[in-house]
Order: structure tokens, then sequence, then C-alpha cells
């Protein structure tokens, strides 16, 4: 096919690109994943039974802003290496930000804790399967991180495969936020972190062979 | 690029006939020779230009894009082929060339320029782009636009004047 015929073929189906295309396409997919993972939290792990008294507690809003914020921002990254152009900016490094801030928390946490329960702290009740499960809760929000890429432009496949995985793992953290009933910000910091990091390295390694174009 | 985006399927086919040979150089210059190699990674541009046109920023440079997209092709070409020489794994970080370059500046210059004429009343920005851009004489302006002599003249003068002070302004 000579490129004539091909740019006539391609001109023939020229729909309109919305203005935010892009960012649809990206929350689509990602809105599609996070049904998914809900519908598994409430399935397989159960919602926690005292999840609307938790609510009203400080401690479920710390463990959920933390997951929220690192999941706007590795949202933010994967959004702009979607583009063949686009660099991660700031998004990257704002990260710090809201794990310097648990570990504040963390560190009056163990002030106020004698020694003896720091270890019965740390690993909670259930420090053997929380990054297991965060880990797996972002696997159907990685797949529709995944979808919306087939239509988009990412030219460093593994920086983008790991925004995405850190992304897809921030935002099953805080669906698991729902079933874990933790309390502990040095708990979240270390376990909740270690799933997320677990995901971004899984999108890392995958970004590449997935997300070819 | 704009119109393309909003579904006009002409400009879009036109768009896509202009790029032909500035891409065509781009592939030619770094695959020396390798003319089929050059045909097929001109194409598969052209259909990532298409198929993936919503990642284009309107905001942002086209040129740098456009080119973003054959260099990924062109680096996708070489790792599947396992060409890894020194040379062309340092395509990664390479800069625009010169006359990507002068392309890419020609798109944004048009760009820009679009943004000014935006900013000023409409017959100035009409009497410019005749007589400046399209290089029209006063009397074929005039003509076109239907109105007198002086009036193109007192337009361009005070239409530059208005461009002048806006560009002035944005570089404050």
């Amino acid at each position: 096919m000579n490129s004539e015929d091909l740019i006539a073929a391609l001109s023939r189906d020229v729909r309109p690109v919305p203005r935010h295309a892009l960012g649809q396409r990206v929350g689509l997919g990602l809105g599609a994943g996070v049904l998914a993972t809900l519908i598994v939290v409430g399935g397989w792990l159960g919602y926690r039974p005292d999840l609307m008294f938790a609510m009203h507690g400080a401690v479920f809003w710390i463990k959920s802003i933390y997951t929220i914020s690192l999941a706007i921002c590795a949202t933010g990254a994967t959004l702009r290496l979607a583009r063949p152009d686009g660099r991660v900016g700031g998004w990257l490094p704002l990260m710090i930000v809201p794990v310097l801030g648990l570990a504040a928390i963390a560190v009056g946490e163990l002030a106020m804790t004698p020694k003896g329960d720091w270890l019965a702290m740390w690993l909670g009740h259930s420090w053997k399967v929380c990054s297991r499960n965060v880990f797996l809760l972002a696997v159907p929000i990685f797949a529709g991180l995944l979808w919306s890429f087939r239509r988009l432009a990412p030219t460093r496949l593994a920086l983008a495969g790991m925004t995405a995985g850190m992304a897809a793992g921030a935002w099953g953290a805080t669906l698991y936020c729902l079933h874990c009933p933790e309390t502990s910000a040095l708990f979240v910091l270390t376990w909740y972190t270690l799933g997320m990091a677990a995901a971004a390295v899984l999108g890392a390694v995958l970004g590449p062979r997935l997300l070819r174009w | 690029m704009l119109a393309g985006l909003a579904g006009d399927s002409v400009a879009h086919a036109a768009l896509l006939r202009a790029l032909l040979p500035p891409l065509r150089s781009f592939f030619r210059r770094r695959l020396g020779g390798r003319e089929d190699d050059v045909e097929d990674l001109l194409q598969e541009t052209l259909i990532a230009v298409h198929q993936r046109r919503a990642t284009y920023d309107p905001s942002r440079p086209f040129g740098a894009w456009l080119f973003a997209i054959a260099r990924y092709k062109l680096v996708d070409t070489y790792r599947r082929t396992g060409r890894t020489s020194a040379r062309h794994t340092a395509l990664d970080d390479m800069d625009e060339l010169p006359d990507e370059f002068a392309f890419a500046e020609a798109s944004d210059a048009r760009a820009d320029l679009d943004r000014l004429f935006e900013d000023i009343p409409e017959k100035q920005a009409a009497v410019l782009r005749a007589t400046r851009i399209e290089g029209l004489s006063t009397s074929e302006a005039a003509e076109r636009l239907g109105i007198g002599e002086s009036d193109v003249k007192v337009s361009a003068h005070r239409g530059l004047k208005a461009l002048a002070d806006r560009v002035r302004d944005s570089l404050r």
C-alpha cells in the first residue's frame, strides 16, 4: 500500500476527538478497574462491619488520605506519560509528601506507645496478608489502565508501567481500607506501601511488554 | 491538526500528507538508504498519528508531539530488529535536529500567530494575514476584503502595533 492510499483509508474515519479525550479514556479504564476491585473487596474480603462507625474516626481518614494522595500523584504522572512527549514532571517527587506525613504520624505513635508493644503495633493482626491483598486488589485496576493505554501513546514504557502500577496499587489500597481494620500508622506505612510498591514494580516490568504500540 | 481533531476529514488528510516530507527525511537520515524500512516506518507513524491523535495536547507544540512518535517508532524498530550499535541507542536522548526543528518551529509559529490574531480586531487580523503572510499587495488586499486601500494601510499599521504590544506584554 502506498502512503497516499493509506492516508485516504485513514481519513475515511475521522471521528471527532473531544477536548479531554485522554483524561476520559484513562478515567474510564480506572473507573472500570475500581468498580471491579470494589466488587472483589465486597465478595472476597467483606467490608469491615464497623465501616460506618470507623468513618467517624480519624484513623480511617488518615489511611484513606495517605492512599488517595499517592493515587492522585501516580495517576497524574500516568496521564502525563500517556502522551508521547510527556514528562512526569513534579508528580513523582510529590509522592514523598504523604509518605513523610504518615512517617511523622508513625513516629508520634511510637513515642506514645511503650516499647514492648511496638512489634505488635507494627505487625497488627494482618501483616502477613495485607501487602498481598493490596497487590491483588491492584490487578483489576491495572488491567483497566492497560485497556486505557491501548489508544494512548507512552514512549517511556517502563516508567509509564510503573506509574500505572503505582496508581493501581494506591487505588487498590484505598479500597482495601474499606476492609482492613488496622489502626496503626506504622502498619499502613509498612505493609500498604509494600503492596503498592510491589504493584509499581510489576508495572515497571510489564510496561515494556504490554504497553508497546 | 486541530481541524482533524474536530472531525474534519479533509483537513486530517491534508495534515497527514503534509507530514510525509519531514517524516521521510527524518527516517531516511537515520536509516541510511534502507528505503523499504523508511516507507514502513513512515506508514506506521502515520497510523499512530491517526489512531493516537487523542494524545495530542493542543496547548503544546505539535512538532514535539509528532517527532516523539516518530522517534518511538524508530527506536521500536531497532529494538525489534536487534540493532543496538552505539549510534542507534543514542537515539533515545537525541534532541531534534535542524530540519525537524524548522518544521516544528514553522507549525508552532503558525499556532502562535493564530493565537495572537485572536486577540486583535478581526479586520486588522484579516489585513495582516493578506498582506504580511500571503504577501498580497495593498490593492489586492483591499479588493479581496472589500475595503479601501487607505483602510488596509491603516488597519495593517494598527494591527502590527497591537501585535507588538501583545508580544511585549507576554514577554514582560
